[in-house]
């Protein structure tokens, strides 16, 4: 399936833009010149010595004319390898808790030019998979391995006593793996990293010691932007990394997102002309709650949202079906039941409710305001054309009250560290250090259209995400839109294609498990519209929400009372938004699917944890009802208003 | 997550961003009386003012009476409403000032006293924003408001009906019309976040006199009076506020029978602590005195100043009521 994965130093199997073999070819010149260009400086010198004991000014011109080509030559030389096509840079841009919807390609009304620009010069994948939570994801997207395998069986925060001292859920990634930086760097890439990490803090676990020569890491899952402040009283400082450091204190007017892209240009500068190519895994916080944000960014959308969270669906659901990122006829999954209609919010209710999307709406945009940097950076030194661009969510929007989990509780040392450092609670506070802000699970739900549930579960508004990919590999016509089932396991077979290097079977002496993921190669080269057949599987499991997806079909087996704690089956090709539970209608299906999980425990040592975040959501929501449309009547139920000629005034 | 429980949260926001602003006072309001509020809330002002100096308070032309030793204590009860006018936020005002006031005075060795109690000279106030947010006619509005920079258009009227007696010099009604014309400014620094907010307020104005044809026999007239006051306005905490005060006052010279004084020209410092003690009820303390007042003829005067304002909003108190 990986093609040149023998020789490094042959290039990518699926083929180069013709702008890389021009290059290609001038690395070759280059190479004739520069042999001459040897001699040449050595003949310089030579003329120089006599030019000094009085030559004419003809002599002069000509050596000033040598020199000048020569330093040309020279610098020329030096930005290319002899002998090897220059490989492609590799940029992922990861958006924490970035959500399916809600970039502008993939129908969002959230201004996104500059992902946007990605999206028209590459490809959008609108049936890409991540995990439901993020380090999982982060594990597997730089492991390539399953996430019962390299560490993050369960999140480092939600272990489960029965997962305790269990391989694969140490909760940071093991080192049974090797990590993609690890192996691009040994393949002769500069390897870099911004942003978050999340998969572990130790000397050996954090960024420099997994791969990345460069980093400027926040270690943890969240975080304030502004500063080093954490959510949590045990644990109240978050921890950064750069280079391998950790951090005393943060640099001078920092902001997570900016500071990030500027570190990233820092450290792509720093090595500039050296002739590698580099990997930059930019891992931003953003739109992470809380909605951490500058001024300018807060009030670009006054009152938009406060037309409520279904009008929204609504508008994205149709923008998608206009651009062919979902099918005509697609249906929203529907409002989950404890969200209200939101036309029977009162209007005060929705402005402070659609505030909070005013400034989620501001993180995305001021995230696509510093990617644009980024691509106006890479435009400027020449390198835009020779990058792979990679953008994709970590998993699905957030849907649950993370500050209230944590420090909703009177009385409790965290509501206590809340009520110092993360009480500024007014409004027209957000955004400030102080202020946490999430948008909930209504706007969680528009983030996600048309899928159903969020970040955490398995129906597709957990793990269903947005990608798009750009440069040199892409051969698909530009801004096109496929189809094909997409892993983000994937990630690691095909950017060790791209970049000519290989999976090996062991690492410093270790055995390494089998990667999971398909290499897109053919699918990027427009030779396939799936790197997956029919009888391919994907699978999940975190906090015991467990799914199993092949072909069309899907199983998930959820915590009550999103799920039914059972196992359910749906037909995502008629019913992406997952509506209709079909288990007991194909009760053969359920049961082969079953066969596939049962295969895929056994297969990645999944041990289902003993306790879950989501044991006890069931007594904290609602009794579960169905959501009819108008349900009861009563609410909507406007005046009255007779006829005017049957009104009148009453008798005496 | 059920709709009842989010209206609930939000109302603590509406009720924190400035429903209940002091309402404005006669002569020299407090700072941050010209922020705007909820349309159609109310407010009752309770202001008692301790007064020395050596002019009566209750006349806003600040006449001086050399020599005299003039002590007031001074009430002010009025009602407001904050109400949209032709789409400006506007608030229209009853203030009508009470007290005693008492004088002595030293000429020749002998000492002349009066005293005066009663009721002043109620006093009509319009105030009409001009540039700045529009009206607050709803939740979403006061959760928007941010003043910015905002510039009012203000008509004080005193109605002469306060007590008057024409064989004294000291009275608290002046028995003639007098009024004011100003432009107050609430000029936004920083973030508008309860705890930070900071302003810089000015109120220019032009204080007008009609002439007074009984004063003690005689027709005393008065020239106009411009006055400008300053505050520095900060948040200490949510609740707590305090406010550097400077006011500057020229001309209003007056005349008895052609006889003329002196114009004003004066200065005075002072500073205000405010408290939103709850939703309804603020309270705010200020003293403010003028300086380089030594000179014979300069006016004199200092005070003490405590005012309880409460106020209300049917929605508010609907909204309360139910969440009790």
């Amino acid at each position: 399936m990986i093609e040149n994965t023998k020789n490094p130093r042959k290039g990518p199997g699926f083929g180069l833009p013709s702008s890389e073999t021009a290059t290609s070819d001038r690395a070759v010149l280059v190479e004739s010149e520069c042999s001459g260009c040897i001699g040449l400086t050595t003949h310089n010198r030579t003329y120089q010595d006599r030019s000094s004991v009085g030559m004419g000014k003809d002599f002069i011109l000509r050596l000033l004319i040598i020199v000048v080509m020569v330093t040309t030559l020279a610098a020329t030389a030096i930005a290319s390898t002899p002998n090897e096509p220059r490989r492609p840079n590799i940029v992922i841009i990861l958006g924490d808790d970035l959500g399916y919807a809600d970039m502008g390609a993939f129908g969002s009304e959230i201004k996104t030019p500059n992902l946007d620009l990605l999206a028209r010069d590459g490809v959008r994948f609108a049936n890409f998979y991540t995990h439901a939570t993020c380090s999982p994801t982060r594990s597997i997207l730089l492991s390539g391995v399953d996430t019962h395998l390299n560490g993050l069986g369960n999140m480092d925060e939600f272990s489960a006593p029965n997962q305790w001292g269990v391989d694969g859920y140490e909760g940071n990634l093991n080192k049974r793996v090797v990590t993609m930086p690890q192996l691009l760097k040994d393949a002769g890439y500069h390897t870099y990293m911004v942003g978050k990490w999340h998969l572990g803090k130790a000397p050996d676990q954090i960024p420099a010691a997994r791969g990345f020569e460069r980093d400027f890491s926040l270690l943890d899952g969240a975080g304030s932007y502004w500063d080093m402040t954490n959510l949590a009283a045990v644990s109240p400082q978050s921890v950064f990394t750069e280079d391998g450091r950790y951090l005393t204190r943060l640099p001078d007017d920092y902001y997570a997102t900016k500071t990030y892209t500027d570190k990233l240009i820092k450290f792509i500068d720093a090595n500039r002309g050296d002739g590698k190519p580099f990997f930059a895994y930019v891992s931003h916080q953003a739109p992470h709650d809380p909605f951490h944000l500058p001024q300018e960014w807060r009030t670009r959308h006054i009152g938009e949202y406060d037309q409520g969270w279904d009008a929204v669906r609504q508008a994205r659901l149709k923008r998608m079906i206009e651009l062919g990122i979902m099918p005509a006829g697609t249906q929203l999954a529907e409002r989950m039941w404890f969200i209200p209609d939101p036309i029977v919010l009162a209007p005060a209710t929705r402005a402070v409710l659609g505030k909070k999307m005013e400034l989620y709406a501001g993180m995305v945009e001021n995230l696509d305001f510093h990617v644009g940097r980024l691509i106006e950076h890479l435009k400027e030194i020449g390198e835009y054309e020779n990058t792979i661009f990679i953008v994709f969510g970590d998993n699905g929007a957030e849907g649950t009250d993370l500050f209230k989990m944590i420090a909703g509780t009177p009385g409790t040392r965290d509501y206590l560290f809340a009520a110092a450092n993360w009480s500024q609670t007014h409004p027209n506070a957000w955004g400030d250090p102080g202020s946490y802000v999430s948008y909930g699970p209504m706007w969680a739900q528009v983030s996600m259209t048309p899928f159903s549930q969020y970040k955490g579960w398995m129906a597709e508004g957990g793990i269903h995400n947005a990608l798009i990919v750009s440069g040199p590999a892409v051969k698909r016509p530009k801004g096109s839109i496929n189809h094909g089932l997409m892993h983000v396991a994937d990630l690691m077979p095909t950017l060790l294609e791209i970049a000519g290097a290989s999976y090996p079977k062991t690492y410093e002496g270790r055995e390494l498990p089998a990667l999971m993921g398909k290499s897109w190669g053919k699918v990027l080269s427009g030779e396939a519209e799936s790197p997956r057949t029919e009888q391919d599987y994907l699978a999940w499991e975190i906090f015991g929400n467990r799914a199993v997806r092949q072909g069309d079909w899907k199983i998930r087996w959820e915590y009550k009372p999103l799920g039914k704690g059972d196992w359910e089956l749906f037909n995502l090709a008629l019913d992406p938004a997952e509506r209709k539970d079909i288990a007991s209608e194909h009760p053969d299906k359920v049961k082969a699917l079953l066969a596939i999980w049962d295969s895929y425990v056994r297969a990645n040592n999944v041990v289902l944890p003993s306790r879950s975040p989501f044991e006890t959501l069931e007594d904290q929501l609602p009794k579960r009802v169905p959501d009819d449309p108008g349900y009861p009547p009563l609410i909507y139920k406007r005046q009255f208003v007779p006829p005017k000629e049957m009104m009148a005034d009453p008798k005496p | 997550m059920k709709p009842a429980a989010w209206l609930r949260s939000v109302i603590p926001v509406m009720l924190a961003v400035g429903v209940l602003s002091p309402p404005p006072i006669m002569a020299q309001v407090p700072g941050r009386s010209y922020w705007k509020t909820l349309s159609g809330a109310n407010a009752v002002p309770l202001i008692v003012q301790s007064i020395s100096g050596n002019t009566n308070p209750f006349d806003p032309s600040y006449t001086v009476n050399p020599g005299a030793n003039i002590n007031a204590t001074m009430g002010l009860a009025g009602y407001l409403r904050a109400f949209p006018l032709f789409g400006r936020a506007t608030t229209a005002a009853l203030l009508v000032p009470m007290g005693r006031i008492s004088s002595d005075v030293i000429l020749a060795g002998a000492t002349a006293s009066e005293a005066a109690r009663g009721f002043g000279d109620p006093t009509l106030e319009l105030c009409t924003n001009i540039i700045g947010p529009p009206p607050q006619m709803n939740l979403v509005d006061v959760l928007r408001y941010e003043p910015g920079f905002s510039l009012d258009l203000l008509a004080d009227l005193a109605v002469p009906i306060g007590e008057y007696n024409s064989a004294q010099a000291l009275n608290l009604g002046q028995n003639r019309w007098y009024g004011r014309l100003g432009a107050p400014i609430v000029w936004q620094i920083g973030e508008w976040v309860p705890g930070q907010r900071t302003t810089l307020e000015f109120l220019p104005g032009v204080w007008l006199f009609g002439p007074n044809t009984n004063y003690q026999g005689k027709k005393l007239e008065t020239d106009p009076m411009f006055q400008v006051d300053a505050h520095l306005t900060r948040d200490f905490t949510e609740r707590l506020w305090g406010a550097l005060d400077g006011a500057w006052f020229q001309g209003g010279k007056s005349s008895v029978d052609g006889v003329e004084g002196k114009a004003l020209k004066t200065v005075a410092l002072g500073f205000t602590l405010g408290y939103q003690i709850n939703e309804n009820l603020s309270l705010t303390f200020g003293y403010k005195s003028t300086i380089k007042d030594k000179d014979e003829g300069a006016l004199q005067m200092d005070g003490f100043m405590v005012s309880l304002v409460a106020g209300w909003h049917s929605l508010i108190e609907g909204v309360r009521r139910l969440k009790e």
